[in-house]
């Protein structure tokens, strides 16, 4: 399981690198290969082995802890909590349905055909949306 | 059959000279597929012919420069002349990392892009240093333990004792029965195991961990495996400077020195040959090229300079272990306490020798 919980980043791409840890890290959060109450690396242990700045993976903690993904507290670095049950915020609902629209017509157009998108996503869906196995060890 | 002083310290030159040769002979295939000489390639390149005409080049330069440094070192022992056998150990360090940059020019043509991918193990990370404190503290217990054996014998002590050896087996060194004159191999090597401490510290809380890119590869870590090599040359340094210690009780250091030399060798070769293969088999599964450091920031191939990697320390590209990014401050900071304060202080003990 070692190489499940890895973090990867590409730093020649238009999106912002702490977009891209934040991205990464709430995938692995769904998927839920953390327990509740695991510590995170701290920022300074992840910005050196990402070889970015600090304030960048702060930021990204900062915001995964505004979703209500992390707890962070000095000394302890970055815990992960119980997030079974995600806030229902519209606004971000209504954002995050013309994001996948538009990323969904992006792929159409660069020639992916339906059936595989389709397909991809709903083996997406199950597989994020199914209950962790860690916790349910 | 007693071996003459002179046949057992050309014995000892020699092995150490081998094992010199030997380390730098090795260096072409020690390092990750993606990377050669410290130049980012493609890791079909070390198979090519140009790969390998760089590489016996280079090879027969270190083995050049590895006979002329042991000669150097064997004459200025012979002559007694200290000058020429610190230039032999200067040239025996220095002469293969010339070969090395010279090695890193030529294969420079041959660089592709560095992978702009960078990858983090989210795993937690081993910060304690290996054994614990109480293992971590047992080269500082051999020297407390020496010093209270010196002290429970102190009255066996000489006024003037020898301290040093030439070639001949002649004493041409000697210290009086004082504090310093007998305690300072242990201030000296309690100093230096300290400095060697912070190293490990820095290390397994400070280097960067490479990220995992192959089956197994999580189960690597090579702060930890490199904090374990500190600890042994911790102790090795301790029992070397207790057997000084103890000369003057003991009267002449006899083979002691050579047969600690000589396992510390032995050791160091078993230890290098494992690890080089192990680095090897696990990095041959990345498929990312290079290390995602920019060829530019390792100057002449062997020093990194990267203001915008925040790692104080990072996975050399050519040889075993870790170096440090001199343009971070606390980099320059451990430089002066483990390698610049040491050696003054050697050279600074060396020239009040009475």
């Amino acid at each position: 399981m070692a190489n499940a919980r890895m973090l990867r980043i590409d730093l020649a791409l238009p999106r912002p690198v702490y977009e891209q840890i934040v991205s990464g890290l709430r995938a692995l959060l769904v998927a839920g290969e953390f327990v509740p109450g695991e510590q995170l690396p701290t920022v300074r242990q992840l910005a050196t082995d990402l070889g970015v700045h600090h304030n960048t993976v702060a930021e990204s903690y900062r915001l995964l802890a505004g979703e209500g993904w992390l707890d962070l507290r000095r000394r302890r670095g970055a815990v992960v909590l119980d997030r079974e049950k995600p806030r229902p915020i519209t606004a971000e609902k209504h954002g995050f349905r013309q994001r996948l629209e538009e990323l969904i017509a992006k792929a159409i157009t660069d020639g992916v055909p339906r059936a595989a998108l389709a397909a991809h996503m709903a083996a997406l869906a199950k597989k994020l949306g199914k209950p962790s196995k860690r916790r349910g060890r | 059959m007693i071996a003459h002083p002179q046949m057992i310290f050309g014995s000892l030159m020699l092995a150490v000279a081998a094992f010199v040769a030997w380390v730098f002979w090795s260096l072409p295939n020690g390092s990750r597929p993606g990377l050669f000489f410290s130049v980012t390639v493609v890791p079909s390149f070390r198979d090519s012919a140009e790969a390998a005409r760089i590489g016996s080049c280079f090879r027969m330069q270190v083995l050049l420069l590895v006979v002329i440094g042991f000669g150097l070192v064997l004459a200025g022992a012979m002559l007694d002349w200290a000058a020429l056998l610190i230039l032999g150990v200067l040239w025996l360090v220095a002469g293969p990392l010339v070969a090395v940059s010279l090695a890193h020019a030529k294969a420079l043509p041959h660089a592709v892009a560095h992978s702009t991918v960078r990858e983090a193990s989210l795993a937690p990370r081993r910060s304690q240093l290996p054994g614990g404190w109480i293992v971590q503290l047992s080269p500082f217990a051999l020297l407390l333990v020496t010093a209270a054996y010196v002290a429970a014998h102190w009255k066996q002590i000489p006024d003037r004792f020898p301290v040093h050896w030439g070639v001949n087996g002649v004493p041409n060194g000697w210290s009086t029965r004082t504090t310093m004159g007998v305690y300072g191999p242990l201030y000296f090597g309690a100093g230096l195991v300290a400095m060697i401490s912070l190293l490990a510290y820095a290390v397994t809380h400070a280097a960067r961990r490479l990220p995992a890119s192959g089956a197994g590869d999580g189960e690597r870590d090579h702060p930890q495996r490199m904090a374990l090599v500190l600890l042994a040359v911790e102790l090795f340094v301790a029992a070397m400077l207790s057997l000084v210690a103890l000369l003057p009780l003991m009267g002449s250091p006899g083979v002691t020195p050579i047969v600690i030399t000589a396992v510390g060798i032995v050791i160091g070769v078993i230890f290098l040959s494992r690890w080089q293969s192990h680095g090897i088999s696990n990095s041959a599964a990345s498929v990312h090229p290079g290390d995602g450091t920019p060829d530019s920031c390792w100057k002449l191939g062997l020093f990194y300079f990267n203001p915008d990697d925040p790692a104080l320390l990072v996975e050399k590209r050519v040889g075993i272990g870790y170096t440090i990014n001199f343009a971070r401050g606390a980099a320059w900071v451990i430089l002066v306490l483990t390698v610049v304060l040491p050696l003054g202080l050697a050279a600074l003990a060396i020239r009040n020798r009475p």
